[in-house]
């Protein structure tokens, strides 16, 4: 009864949807008012009317409702309330709903909110965003429904899933369900869809506003462009936390000792990812100097085309991926989507290039300017790399009928140097000016952070002469972070300097003064921490494999591993555990105990990992139960020494402490982040 | 702040035009390439990997000389397993694969690995890392991985004593998994 009302209001989502899609067009074509808000409204129903649909999963899922297939495939009766309400992206047909109605949420607050300010875009703005919200809603509704039942045809030996009654079929309401991957039952898998859909979903926002000011025409004014730059930050913060989130359930729980595997799913999120930071730069550019408008349209509908390309990818496995998929009819619905997206949006680029011309152009190349035409540059050639190894299996398996995987060798040779390049740069392009930059004076900014890393360098170089790489990481590292410290220190010094503020008021005044700027510095802060992390983990892993018997030492990097004894016992949520207990100790003096474990889902059956991790700023061992005899005498371990991988996880918390800086919204600012600065216009000769 | 500049006056020009025009022509011939690939891709993804029938007989010649041919092990369970050295579900279950080998070596049980798109250094390296003994050969142009459609590494593909395919494992292998698949096919009679 429930699942029917669902249905049905997911049916009249999807019917609002369409009629929004084609009268929003012919309105904004006309110019005909009525139309445009007669989409306008229809377009407002459609979140409110997804909404239910999603209610009434999140509800089936938690009163067990098993005689729909999809709550019988990833719930079970031995899974928390906590981990059921969840799997309303546990799943594909679940999670496509989840997609499309955050997509409908985010249209819905577009057009609550920006209807006056752009009301000549909003005809635009409505059909792109609401285009593709009905493309979501037809897939949920006509190849992946979360709502077919499971039936029961007498004599046939499986069960029938359908929407309606199958002729001679009984309903089947089975006792327990599946359940959820266990892999998936991890706060980070928890969290990780939810922010990626978020991201993915929000650069539609922006793509919609930048195809709407390419069909009207008003791309020639640059308000849209700004009004936009907030909805991308939006969208890029939920994808870097979604990005760190999906590296930390990695290492949780696949369990080799990595967060980052050159996947190409993992490419296919850091693309977008890649380009819309590259737009958050550039965007800057158009802000307050009138530059690079053709560029950041570029950008904005490459970020949203690699979005699209990268869900493509994940949901059709059309790139072979060490990670495995489930088979989908998603695929030739999806190749149509994203045919049109990128034919189209190309098409109105072409049509539409010569409305998008610069005030300005580069005066120096010692200049701000400069530094992020060079930033932007380097973006894009790391997400060309990126491209090129995550399709060159397909290249080469149509060119030459064998199919070549670039492994992660490929991807670190190529984009190390580029991004190496690119922490450089954010350490050094904040100390350029606007405009010109005589070529002496950075030089005079860079001096002291300079010479600070190459110090600390040298000394550390001198303690740790293994990988000659390594040390040139750390001195960028270093360098990068002590620039950014030391226009923390110039602002706050000022400060105190001029208005005899203390250093910490200073620099809480600093900060919330200029939120913008400093919220960006700490984005960069996390960015070196996070490099810091990769550094750490690209040349000072160290790790061992071996079997032992009770009482017997493993040892890696300075610490040594006791295998003491062998548990078994039932846990939670329907799984048998085998734990292993081992005492860590370094150098001979102990510190504590790990207990690896290997939890063995019994309906599933499926075994999952757990490894014992002991963890510190500079260092975790992490070992993990590899095997282990039948009477519980020996049990294999594999165990790694990561170092500085922690960083990774900080940087990340950092950045989006730094987003939210970044983004606060000053009340007092709001209105002027819509209007030309004065100052600029008076700086203009 | 509009005021025309010297960069728009020049876009007026025919240069820049014909750029336009050769840059629209290759950003359209990119995106149809793609488009293009794309559709091959999923064409080709949509067959699926080999999980029923006869298995498909292939040579591999290993790393230390030894050559099996899948055909002449009738009779026998064969275990035919993916790998590469840069993949890291695959070093996930190396050790539980050579821990299994040694358990059923002997009782009609054949392990084959077959190392996909890889370089041989690390590959040795790998085999020496796991102390692998059963036999492991690179995949000489991919041509055992195409004709079982492997989507990825690892995959493990199950083979009867009969020849026939028993089904596959996508991803890596967790004990018990393989001890239980390999019991079932020893257990399979024949009339």
């Amino acid at each position: 009864m429930l699942a029917d009302i669902g249905l049905i209001s997911l049916t009249i989502a999807f019917l609002f949807s369409l009629y929004a899609t084609i009268v929003s067009a012919y309105g904004g074509w006309r110019e005909r008012t009525v139309w445009v808000e007669s989409a306008r409204n229809a377009s407002l129903l459609v979140f409110p009317l997804l909404t239910i649909p999603v209610l009434v999963i999140v509800y089936s899922l938690y009163t067990f409702d098993f005689s729909l297939a999809y709550v019988y495939d990833v719930s079970s009766r031995a899974m928390s309330p906590f981990l059921r309400v969840t799997a309303l992206w546990g799943g594909q047909q679940g999670s496509v709903l989840f997609w499309a109605w955050l997509m409908a949420g985010f249209v819905t607050i577009v057009l609550l909110r920006k209807w006056d300010r752009d009301r000549e875009l909003m005809p635009w703005v409505t059909f792109v965003a609401m285009l593709t919200t009905a493309f979501f809603v037809g897939v949920v509704l006509f190849i992946t429904n979360p709502f077919m039942r499971l039936w029961h045809v007498p004599g046939a030996p499986e069960l029938t899933q359908a929407l309606f009654q199958p002729a001679n079929a009984m309903p089947y309401f089975p006792e327990d369900g599946n359940g959820l991957n266990p892999l998936l039952r991890h706060f980070g898998m928890i969290g990780h869809p939810p922010t990626t859909y978020l991201g993915f979903t929000g650069f539609v926002i922006p793509f919609a506003f930048a195809i709407a000011a390419l069909i009207t025409g008003q791309s020639r004014r640059d308000e849209w462009i700004l009004t936009t730059r907030r909805w991308t930050l939006f969208a890029w913060i939920f994808l870097s936390i979604g990005l760190v989130l999906g590296g930390r359930w990695a290492y949780d729980v696949l369990g080799w000792g990595g967060f980052w595997g050159w996947d190409p799913v993992e490419n296919a999120m850091l693309m977008p990812w890649l380009t819309g930071t590259a737009f958050l730069h550039s965007v800057m550019m158009t802000e307050k100097r009138g530059m690079m408008k053709k560029w950041n349209m570029v950008l904005i509908i490459l970020t949203y085309s690699l979005a699209l390309f990268g869900t493509f990818i994940t949901r059709t496995g059309v790139i072979s991926s060490v990670h495995a998929f489930a088979k989908t009819a998603l695929g030739p619905a999806f190749f149509a989507f994203i045919g049109i997206t990128f034919l189209g949006s190309l098409t109105i680029l072409y049509l539409r290039w010569d409305t998008l011309k610069s005030d300005h152009s580069l005066e120096s190349f010692v200049s701000r300017e400069a530094a992020f035409v060079l930033q932007n540059m380097l973006f894009l050639a790391v997400t060309f790399a990126v491209f090129w190894g995550t399709v060159f299996p397909l290249i080469s398996e149509l060119v030459t009928g064998t199919k070549i995987t670039v492994g992660p060798p490929y991807f670190q040779r190529v984009t190390g140097p580029i991004f190496f390049a690119l922490v450089l740069l954010m350490g050094v392009a904040p100390l350029f000016a606007w405009r010109k930059q005589a070529a002496r004076s950075p030089g005079k900014a860079i001096w002291i952070p300079f010479a600070a890393s190459l110090g600390f360098t040298a000394i550390w170089g001198f303690s740790h002469r293994i990988h000659p790489a390594s040390i040139f990481g750390l001195w960028l590292v270093t360098f990068t972070l002590s620039a950014i410290l030391a226009e923390f220190w110039k602002g706050i010094q000022a400060r105190h300097a001029t208005r005899g503020e203390n250093f910490v008021t200073a620099l809480f005044n600093l900060i919330s003064r200029n939120h913008r700027r400093y919220g960006g510095y700490i984005i960069h802060l996390g960015v070196v921490l996070i490099a810091m992390g990769v550094i750490g983990d690209a040349y000072f892993k160290q790790e061992t494999q071996g079997t032992v018997s009770q009482g017997e030492m493993l040892s890696v990097g300075g610490y040594q591993l006791e295998f003491q004894k062998l548990l078994g016992y039932p846990g939670s949520d329907g799984r048998e555990i085998v734990e292993a207990v081992l005492g860590l100790s370094q150098n001979g003096q102990p510190i504590r105990v790990l207990n690896p474990r290997r939890d063995y889902f019994v309906v599933q059956e499926q075994p999952v990992t757990v490894p014992g991790v002991y963890s510190t700023p500079g260092v975790d061992v992490y070992v993990m139960l590899v095997g282990w005899d039948d009477n519980g005498t020996s049990a294999t371990f594999k165990i790694y020494v990561n170092s500085l991988i922690n960083w990774v996880w900080i940087g990340g918390i950092v950045m989006i402490l730094g987003t939210i800086i970044a983004t606060w919204s000053n009340p007092a600012h709001r209105e002027a982040t819509y209007a030309f600065k004065p100052e600029i216009v008076i700086s203009h000769p | 702040m509009s005021q025309p500049t010297a960069n728009e006056q020049e876009e007026q020009s025919s240069p820049t035009a014909n750029r336009k025009k050769i840059g629209s022509i290759i950003a359209f011939a990119f995106i149809l390439a793609l488009l293009g690939l794309l559709a091959w891709g999923l064409r080709k993804v949509q067959a699926g990997p080999l999980g029923t029938g006869m298995a498909p007989d292939f040579t591999i010649t290993g790393f230390d000389g030894r050559t099996v041919t899948l055909s002449k092990l009738r009779g026998q369970v064969v275990i035919v397993n993916f790998w590469a050295s840069w993949c890291p579900p695959c070093r996930e279950e190396a050790a539980y694969l050579e821990e299994t080998w040694r358990k059923y070596e002997g009782e009609g049980v054949v392990f084959i690995g077959v190392d996909w798109v890889d370089t041989e250094k690390e590959a040795l390296a790998y085999i020496d890392e796991f102390d692998i003994t059963y036999i492991n050969g690179p995949d000489i142009g991919t041509r055992t991985a195409q004709a079982y459609n492997i989507q990825g590494v690892p995959e493990t593909f199950f083979v009867a004593k009969n020849g026939e395919l028993r089904g596959v494992h996508i991803g890596a292998l967790t004990a018990p998994q393989l001890d239980e698949k390999i019991e079932e096919l020893l257990a399979e009679q024949y009339p």
